[in-house]
């Protein structure tokens, strides 16, 4: 299909658009917090814990094809170890991030030694039972003196009381005192943070040689190998780094409210569906998928949180959704889902590049300079051919 | 002695529900190689249809028969439908379609029946899920001084009972023959004049009525319905579909039989080791474990790739 413009990748053109996308999106980062509107600013924080749990797992599934839906325990993991560092050992809640992030990439390698022999529907099966299995762990009476059982864990954040009133970030006060505010800002930008970190490492990850290697793994183990791509290396590594990244928003979640038990929704096997469910929406396979994802994901989620009761669904589709005694959003991401495999495998990113591809086109450098986009490249490739 | 033939009969009773999610898990994968995630929220609605007809007082043998008509009807359409078209694309697609309706058929269930445990005396006339079999607290054999309930022994015997039926139907019959065929090689099968999209519409339809029954039976042993009912059960099911081996029908029921006899020996035995929580991480065990060792299970066969 031709397109109306077509610019160079790296040329003034492409990085006008990038700068144009990039004030945008600070602009409305930096907004939100400014008003004191603390509901959108809670929505923003939950939004971007999910993006960065989604982005962990699109650096695995979308990349390299392994289906994990293990994700909620590694989520746990994280939440589970700022809540035992700081509720029994005293540590302050920020030296736990790191802290998560290894351990968590332990567990993350060692589930990936059986991943290398278990594939596909298998690896799945896995993954699931893991996620399955970790709140049982956690409820162990065996392990009760460290993860307080079912019960969880108290007093496992900002302990911000009359005695302490800064929030202290690795030793520094950035915040000054904080007599008075309310702990919502700071929440938003520690998950801020987050997202930008599991961004910057993912990108880093997938634009390197290393994501290179993880998508020739993807498309083709077998010649991978044969080209010289150390293939188990690579999935241990890759399986570890997704881990990792996916326990920092459970830290985020544990700091936010305080406390951790096993049956939180995001730590069940309910958090690795609902991950899942966020990179499938958003676009599987690319670096903005995951955040157009729980974007969408928060919105719909807010909007139909009420349709429980049934005046408070908007007129047209009352009809539809009135006869349901509880809020529709679980179902209407089933069926998206569904819908989604049928018209845009790709995700809503995969239907948007479509759709602007119609009318500007990027050209990729020449090949061995470029670093590879392996979705859009291959959409705009069969939009050209038709 | 009296311990450890209680917890076999308790295994084995629990264990035959294993077994029927395991074999409809089975029925599906021969057919079309794919892992049905959905298995157990398709059992887990016909389990609550039949709730419905209890309530609309309808006996239990018929409501059965009507639970196992949707669950069957559930089955074949969701292959019809949903798996064929996107099985073109990518397995990858499938798995998420099946995602999808386990996500889906879950909320389905919460919108129409509540979040609530069912039957409760707010919202309910029948006191207990009906069950199939006798139920009053005088209603059991006892072997060597353990108690095996009848609700618990029907359970077992159905199971064994359906399974020598599948045996003839898979191994006798013109219908078993075309599936296996199909299982085998469904180009071949297509061009001997097998209609393959027919017999896997069966297998899919089957598969989600034997999923049925093992949901009823299920909730009749707990005597409630819940929305988390199948997600253990499916999980255990799909240990024992891996240990059996996942092509193997009778695999399954044997290793849905182990499952059950191996979780309650452990949980009785080792209360403080294993308990009642850590009894789904010997799922998890069982399951990376024979995939690490012998990826085909007990029964299984290898398979074999050509790069």
């Amino acid at each position: 299909m031709k397109s109306l413009f077509t610019i160079k990748s790296g040329g003034p053109a492409s990085w006008a658009l990038r700068v144009v996308a990039a004030v945008v999106i600070g602009a409305v980062v930096l907004t939100v917090p400014t008003g004191d509107s603390y509901p959108l600013m809670n929505q923003f924080t939950t939004a971007f814990m999910l993006m960065a749990a989604a982005m962990s797992l699109n650096l695995l599934l979308g990349y390299t094809g392994q289906i994990s839906l293990g994700h909620s325990a590694f989520f746990g993991i994280g939440a589970y170890a700022t809540g035992v560092f700081v509720s029994r050992y005293g540590w302050s809640p920020m030296w736990t991030f790191p802290a998560a992030f290894v351990i968590a990439f332990v567990v993350g390698a060692l589930v990936s030694l059986p991943a290398l022999r278990i594939k596909g529907v298998y690896l799945a099966l896995v993954t699931l039972s893991l996620a399955l299995v970790f709140p049982q762990f956690i409820k162990w009476r065996k392990l009760t003196w460290l993860t307080g059982g079912p019960r969880g864990l108290d007093k496992a954040g900002f302990n911000f009381g009359r005695k302490n009133r800064t929030y202290e970030i690795f030793g520094h006060d950035f915040f000054g005192d904080m007599r008075g505010q309310g702990a919502i800002p700071f929440f938003y930008w520690v998950a801020f943070a987050v997202v930008v970190i599991t961004y910057v490492v993912c990108r880093g990850v997938v634009k390197s040689r290393a994501g290179r290697a993880l998508i020739a793994i993807r498309d083709n183990e077998t010649a991978a190998a044969v080209m010289g791509v150390n293939v188990a290396v690579t999935k241990g590594l890759v399986f570890g780094i997704s881990a990792g990244l996916c326990a920092l928003p459970g830290c985020v979640s544990t700091i936010r409210t305080n406390n951790v038990v096993p049956d939180s929704a995001l730590i069940t096997v309910i958090g690795s569906i609902t991950f899942l469910i966020i990179m499938v929406i958003g676009g599987a396979g690319s670096l903005w998928g995951p955040i157009l994802g729980a974007g969408v994901y928060v919105l719909v989620v807010e909007i139909t949180g009420d349709w429980s009761n049934e005046d408070n669904i908007p007129g047209l589709l009352r009809p539809l959704f009135s006869w349901s005694s509880t809020p529709p959003g679980t179902g209407i991401f089933a069926i998206s889902l569904i819908v989604l495999m049928f018209v845009a495998p790709f995700g809503l990113l995969g239907l948007l590049k479509k759709w602007t591809a119609r009318l500007v086109s990027v050209r990729p450098k020449p090949a061995g300079t470029t670093t590879i986009e392996f979705t859009s490249s291959a959409l705009v490739a069969e939009d050209a051919s038709t | 002695m009296e311990r450890f033939l209680q917890y076999l009969f308790d295994g084995l009773s629990i264990g035959s529900v294993y077994a029927l999610m395991a074999l409809g898990l089975v029925i599906i994968y021969r057919g079309t190689g794919h892992l049905n995630f959905a298995q157990g929220e398709m059992a887990l609605f016909s389990t609550y249809v039949v709730y419905q007809m209890g309530e609309w007082g309808i006996p239990i043998g018929i409501a059965l028969i009507i639970g196992l008509a949707v669950g069957f009807l559930i089955g074949a359409a969701t292959e019809v439908f949903l798996v064929r078209p996107v099985a073109k694309k990518s397995a990858f697609a499938v798995f998420i379609v099946t995602l999808g309706l386990f996500q889906g058929l879950n909320w389905l269930d919460s919108a129409i029946w509540g979040d609530q445990v069912l039957p409760n005396s707010a919202v309910s006339k029948q006191q207990q899920f009906p069950t199939l079999f006798p139920n009053k607290s005088t209603d059991f054999v006892r072997i060597l001084g353990a108690e095996w309930r009848l609700k618990y022994l029907g359970v077992l015997l159905l199971v064994l009972v359906l399974t020598a039926v599948m045996f003839l139907v898979f191994n006798k019959s013109r219908a078993g023959l075309a599936m296996r065929a199909v299982a085998s090689n469904s180009e071949s099968a297509k061009l001997v004049g097998i209609r393959t999209h027919q017999v896997l519409m069966v297998s899919w339809g089957l598969a989600s009525a034997i999923g049925a029954l093992g949901g009823v039976v299920f909730a009749g042993i707990n005597g409630t319905v819940n929305l988390n009912l199948m997600f253990t059960v499916f999980i255990y099911g799909s240990a024992a579909a891996t240990l059996g081996g996942f092509d193997s029908p009778g695999g399954a029921v044997l290793g849905g039989l182990m499952i059950g006899v191996i979780e309650n020996m452990a949980a009785g035995y080792f209360p403080d080791w294993v308990g009642q929580e850590m009894k789904l991480g010997l799922a998890f065990v069982v399951i990376v474990g024979v995939l690490l060792v012998k990826p085909s299970g007990m029964f299984g066969t290898a398979k074999v790739e050509r790069v």
